[in-house]
């Protein structure tokens, strides 16, 4: 009965709901909720089953004392007569809806400002100016570095470089993510045989540049960096690593940490080759004294049961990105750990303060 | 009306639409021996791609150009592509019946994808295996397997040069003043974050 009611009731769809929860998606730069609002299925549809009552949609509806200056400045665009209009003919028609530029371009700026850059990506891509936008973020970027504004410069590289798509993602192409565990991995996929393949170990220019490579995940925009010179360029890499990592400290007190231990390990192996254990209890103290997970530990600030030196390097990059340049993978008898590692007198790392430590710049002998 | 997009490989080889295959051969030989020579031992990552990209058009170039029926089967489905688009983009202009402006566009998208998938990557790869081009060119397995990801990137930016030019219908015509992005986009640095 309840259902042939339901059926017989018209659905009636309050137009203060649907233009305040596309304000929302606008204000909040959310392609995907403006997207399903105009989809078959939308609760902003009269011809739909679905109602913006239901307690599954509420979060499509804005707080009723939403008052916020984005949201403000969406609204009125929503509420402007030709877009309202049109809003209102894509919704009641049969067919997928062609959605309001005007409302797209808004969603993209507010989306590139809360740093919602995939979102913004979208949006800017189905308006077909998403390069020109990268572009126009990286000149001002530029011109930002060139006037010593570096949290300036450095959000523009970040958010022209969030504005990247990837053309051969499958299916279709996606936004660019940085993929810092995988790259990270790639980065450490051959085992170190020679000093110079120890990306901590490079020579600072090269090192400078393949950080910022890594971290920026695009080699062209990290290219156009180079005709800047060095010290500014160091002074970039710092901001970029503070910004994309606002826990860096933490990592640097960690990294020193597994410095003191990496020395620890190595005056032990020392004194194990040298002295011969008279007692079980000296033994047993050596062996736990000497063991090289803890220094892999302290990189990461926790252990992992039973990980392997990959699964802590992940770990490590998704928290600190930056982290994957100053380590390097080291075989200690059997075992393969991560290490922490630094060039001696490396600008690189004392731009970045993680000179605090005495990390190793060559291995120590395995037992 | 531009065809940036649809691959040209008469373009490619560099040979007019009448050549005969022994010149078609004969200036794929040339052009391999050239860019060949144009690489040395020590590589860029991004100058290796686009060494393989070039071999892999070459290759398809000399694959399809030679062979009479292959040739005239690419050139037909070329043109009619193009044709389509004309027909897309005059009947979007006049919008008089929106539903069959969008059977046609539908019906222009299905065949651009096909013709771009079958044309950039499946002919590419196709013309490795041919024993003639792998010889003149020195594709391999190892060439392939790296071409794969690198055809499908090559592929959605040919598709991308396409989109680019027709008429917008995921969302409506918009309008932009580069001056007014310019402030916008200096104003999004100004309060991100913040």
């Amino acid at each position: 009965m309840a259902r042939a009611d339901k059926q017989a009731a018209p659905k009636i769809v309050n137009p203060e709901d649907v233009a305040r929860s596309l304000a929302k998606c606008v204000a909040d730069g959310d392609i995907v909720n403006l997207r399903l609002l105009f989809a078959p299925f939308s609760p902003a549809r009269a011809d739909s089953s679905e109602v913006y009552t239901d307690e599954k949609y509420a979060y499509l509806l804005p707080a009723a004392s939403e008052s916020g200056a984005a949201f403000e400045q969406a609204l009125r665009a929503v509420r402007e007569a030709a877009t309202w209009a049109h809003v209102q003919r894509e919704l009641a028609a049969m067919r997928p809806a062609q959605l309001p530029a005007e409302l797209v371009l808004l969603l993209g700026d507010n989306a590139a400002r809360e740093g919602k850059w995939t979102s913004a990506a979208q949006a800017y891509e189905l308006l077909r100016i998403r390069r020109k936008m990268q572009e126009e973020f990286f000149a001002q970027g530029l011109a930002a570095l060139g006037a010593r504004d570096l949290p300036r410069a450095v959000l523009a590289f970040r958010t022209g470089v969030g504005l990247g798509f990837d053309y051969s993602a499958f299916p279709e192409p996606l936004p660019q993510v940085p993929q810092y565990q995988t790259r990270a991995l790639m980065m450490h996929g051959s085992y170190p045989q020679r000093p110079e393949d120890c990306v901590a170990l490079l020579e600072p220019e090269l090192h400078a540049q393949v950080a910022l490579d890594y971290l920026l995940g695009d080699s062209e925009a990290a290219g156009r960096l180079r005709e800047v010179d060095f010290a500014t360029r160091l002074a970039f890499l710092r901001e970029l690593v503070l910004q994309s990592d606002p826990e860096w400290e933490v990592f640097a007190a960690q990294f020193a940490e597994a410095c003191r231990l990496t020395h620890a390990l190595g005056n032990r192996l020392q004194q194990v080759g040298a002295h011969q254990p008279e007692t079980l209890a000296e033994e047993i103290e050596e062996q736990q004294a000497a063991d090289p997970w803890a220094i892999t530990q302290a990189l990461l600030g926790r252990s992992i049961e039973g990980g392997a030196w990959w699964q802590y390097l992940k770990e490590l990059a998704y928290e600190h990105p930056a982290a994957a340049l100053f380590i390097s993978r080291q075989l200690v008898g059997e075992q393969e750990i991560l290490m922490p590692r630094l060039r001696a007198g490396s600008p690189v790392a004392a731009a970045l303060g993680l000179q605090g430590g005495d990390a190793p710049s060559a291995a120590p002998k395995a037992p | 009306m531009s065809e940036a997009g649809y691959i040209n490989y008469f373009e490619i080889l560099g040979v007019g639409e009448d050549a005969n295959p022994g010149e078609v051969r004969n200036t794929f030989r040339k052009k391999m021996k050239a860019l060949r020579d144009s690489v040395t031992d020590s590589i860029s990552e991004d100058r290796r791609a686009q060494f393989i990209l070039d071999m892999a058009k070459l290759n398809a170039a000399a694959f399809i150009l030679r062979d009479q029926a292959k040739r005239a089967a690419y050139a037909e489905e070329r043109k009619a592509l193009i044709e389509l688009e004309k027909r897309w983009i005059d009947q979007a202009a006049k919008s008089s019946d929106p539903e069959s402006t969008d059977a046609l566009r539908r019906e222009f998208d299905g065949r651009a994808r096909g013709f771009l998938s079958k044309y950039v990557e499946e002919t590419m790869l196709e013309a490795g295996q041919d024993k003639d081009v792998a010889e003149s060119s020195g594709w391999n397995i190892f060439y392939a397997r790296y071409a794969l990801k690198l055809l499908r990137h090559y592929r959605h930016l040919l598709y991308h040069d396409i989109l680019e030019r027709l008429p917008f219908h995921v969302v409506t015509q918009p309008s932009i003043d580069w001056a007014e992005r310019r402030r916008s986009v200096s104003a999004i640095l100004e309060t991100a974050g913040r």
